[in-house]
């Protein structure tokens, strides 16, 4: 469909819509009445079909707003779909989770944070907040308070994992979920994963996030427009560069700023350096999770000329604070240019031989390919991104989709694999770095000449979207502004939010020697298997996060041994 | 000096704790250990339990659902321990000052558990990893 087809498309719905604006080609708003929600979103993402981005909760004066955002790849065109609920004492609205699985986790946040009632929903436990926050306080209303401190010598409250499917009823929760293992060294956040196996084959996953809840949306609404991108930088250490772009996009939408030419070149450059950095990362986690650590190190290794270079050009290693309204804060001087050009012919060689060690290495191909499947439609029912996605067939990538920055005038290629296993979301994220590297080299060819910022003298009322490629996905921003100083709204979503759940397509019917490998290959903001406890539906074992580690060290072992195959050649690298 | 001390300053050993972190103070962390920075020739080293360290690298604002875990983990370790604050999160609670999900900061939170805890702060957002080798070393040496 073009995007002419998907306007008469979407035309189809229009009785059950209150109005529809299109403030430019490829952002569509519609509004709807909470009763029509469940009818208008079902045909959008199953008749159209669109991809489900994120869902936003918002307060406003008199309603509740359910904002509803979808995205047509094809043309990159994004949809929001509008929905009131007027009723302020008992705010409630039929859930879409039941025909889509990406809708869970968000509809359960909104609840935990605005108190709406998501009728029929399959789930409906805590999710964001703490297990101790008072039920009936929610903080992204108007007129929230901060809830008073715990009282005093409560003891460590375990998180309680409950749940209604019948694989984990059976089990006996309450003692083995207490001796959840300790954190590990090379893990940093915290989440915390309960699987529950039967012998070695993993039946059911569980998540409980919220440990590294910090409320930012709701401190975005006590800063200034200019403020906010250094907030958003520090969502995530290592998509500090996404983040900023993708929120600063939408404010510019709103404001109708066009930055320069030459500012579009540099956040194109620093965004993929960024890139870089964070695959070879990843490259390194990976072979350390299936105990080849000298990859590990040295991916590591190869990674830190990239952040030498980053600093060199913002100042800082990461949280580049370098993307503003209306441009960037700093130029990328021309003597700097040689320079960058000679550190990625390095990391292109390196990155070569890492490839070339990885592709042909047949134990790792036994010990990775086939493993953690996401097949194509799961992909698609959990609206996964980045290489996930890619890794599973689904061709998208908003760099390409909905170009920004200067991506559009650049010569690259989105790189897909169709196995949808571990292997094939590593093999995506080699070939990307490459593919990074061709475009820095080809922006800082062409980089224009000129300023780099533009001033922006205030922030009309409006709302808009954006939206940027991170290394692990789409980043989305939404800002709503009433033409004060600070945004009145500002929601975030990152790629690994629609990742993460995905595990449950992904891990089930695994081996548990599968699992760490599975759960990094999504690339979580590598950090998610941290707290993790397995519990056995027969034998009642707890295995926690190292013996995992060491289940996963010991089938490569066993694999390598039964090839008889020499190890991978790390002194050539 | 006595003997606990002086065992503390050789070789600490030391356990990463994230209390609600942007990621980045910890991959500067998990930085220490790789070639370019490599700790563990000063033998430093990260180790996977509380218990067997000398000192927590504490990083992130102490959401309200860390906060009990961090001091659960506070209580593992064996003391004498130095309990190292990295970046502004955990020195302050830096840009997340005003969030609703947020108790720290983290020094007052072990000062709640133990008044007497030996705390040092390593400030940066993130800071680089040449700091924090230095805060180690100048907060071992004042012992
Ligand atoms: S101090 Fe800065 S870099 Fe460190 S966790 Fe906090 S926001 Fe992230």
């Amino acid at each position: 469909m073009n995007q002419e087809e998907l306007n008469n498309k979407l035309s189809e719905i229009k009785d059950k819509l209150i109005a529809v604006e299109q403030p430019a080609d490829s952002r569509i708003y519609l509004t709807c009445e909470a009763e029509n929600s469940y009818a208008v979103n079902k045909f959008l993402f199953e008749d159209v079909p669109l991809r489900f981005v994120i869902a936003t909760g918002i307060d406003s004066d008199d309603c509740f707003e359910i904002l509803y955002h979808y995205a047509y790849d094809e043309t990159g065109c994004m949809v929001t779909l509008k929905a009131f609920i007027r009723d302020r004492e008992n705010p409630a609205i039929e859930s879409i989770a039941p025909f889509m699985p990406a809708a869970e986790w968000i509809e359960r946040e909104i609840h935990d944070i605005l108190g709406i009632e998501f009728k029929n929903h399959p789930d409906m436990r805590r999710l964001i907040l703490a297990d101790d926050w008072p039920e009936g306080i929610y903080p992204l209303r108007k007129d929230a308070k901060k809830p008073v401190k715990r009282p005093d010598g409560e003891v460590c409250s375990r998180p309680i994992v409950q749940s209604q499917s019948p694989a984990r009823r059976t089990v006996e929760l309450s003692k083995p979920v207490v001796a959840v293992g300790p954190f590990h060294p090379l893990q940093e956040e915290m989440e915390f994963f309960q699987l529950t196996v039967d012998g070695e084959i993993v039946t059911d996953i569980d998540m409980r996030i919220s440990y590294n809840h910090r409320g930012i949306e709701k401190i975005s609404e006590s800063l200034q427009f200019d403020q906010v991108p250094f907030l958003v930088s520090r969502i995530c250490g290592i998509c500090s560069a996404s983040h900023p772009l993708a929120y600063v996009q939408a404010v510019e939408d709103i404001a109708g700023v066009q930055p320069p030419e030459r500012a579009l070149y540099v956040r194109t450059i620093i965004n993929e350096l960024e890139r870089i950095h964070s695959h070879v990362l990843w490259v390194g986690l990976a072979g350390h999770f299936i105990g080849y650590d000298t990859v590990f190190m040295w991916a590591w290794k190869y990674r830190e000329p990239v952040l030498d270079l980053l600093e060199e050009i913002t100042g800082n290693r990461n949280n580049y604070g370098n993307v503003k309204v209306g441009g960037c804060r700093e130029d990328i001087p021309d003597e700097l240019t040689p320079k960058i050009l000679k550190e990625l012919d390095k990391i292109e060689k390196k990155m070569e031989m890492l490839t070339k060690a990885v592709l042909d290495d047949p134990i790792l191909h036994a010990r990775l390919k086939g493993v953690g499947i996401l097949t194509r439609e799961a992909a698609v029912d959990y609206a996964v991104t980045g290489p996930t996605a890619r890794g599973s067939d689904v061709g998208i990538d908003v760099r390409r989709d909905d170009p920004y920055a200067a991506y559009g005038a650049l010569d690259w290629n989105v790189i897909t694999q169709t196995e949808g296993d571990v292997f094939a979301k590593a093999v995506v994220r080699l070939l990307e770095t490459f593919e990074s590297i061709k475009i820095v080299r080809q922006a800082l060819k062409n980089l224009p000449d000129g300023p780099v910022t533009t001033e922006v003298k205030e922030i009309p009322p409006g709302e808009a979207v954006g939206h940027a490629e991170a290394p692990r996905g789409e980043t989305f921003h939404y800002v709503r502004s009433d033409g004060g100083n600070r945004p009145v709204r500002h929601k975030v979503r990152a790629p690994s939010y629609v990742n993460v759940p995905s595990f449950r397509a992904s891990c089930i019917g695994q081996h548990i020697a599968d699992v760490t490998i599975t759960l990094a290959a999504v690339d979580p903001c590598y950090s998610c298997t941290e707290r993790l406890a397995v519990v056995d539906q027969h034998k009642n074992v707890i295995h926690d996060y190292d013996t995992l580690l060491r289940l996963s060290r010991e089938k490569t072992a066993r694999i390598k041994k039964e090839m008889g195959a020499p190890e991978l050649k790390m002194e050539d690298l | 000096m006595s003997w606990k001390i002086w065992s503390l300053k050789k070789s600490p050993w030391v356990f990463h704790v994230n209390a609600g972190a942007c990621n980045n103070c910890d991959i500067e962390i998990v930085n220490l250990l790789t070639p370019k920075f490599d700790v563990e020739r000063l033998g430093i080293k990260l180790v996977g339990s509380p218990r067997h360290a000398d000192a927590l690298l504490v990083t992130g604002v102490g959401t309200r659902q860390a906060v009990p875990r961090l001091k659960e983990v506070y209580r593992q370790t064996a003391k004498p321990c130095v309990v190292f604050l990295v970046g502004a999160c955990s020195c302050g609670t830096g840009i997340f000052h005003e969030g609703y999900h947020v108790e720290g900061p983290v020094d007052k939170i072990i000062r709640e558990e133990d008044p007497n805890a030996i705390i040092a702060y390593v400030p940066g957002c993130p800071p680089k990893p040449e700091a924090m080798i230095s805060g180690i070393v100048k907060a071992l040496s004042a012992l």
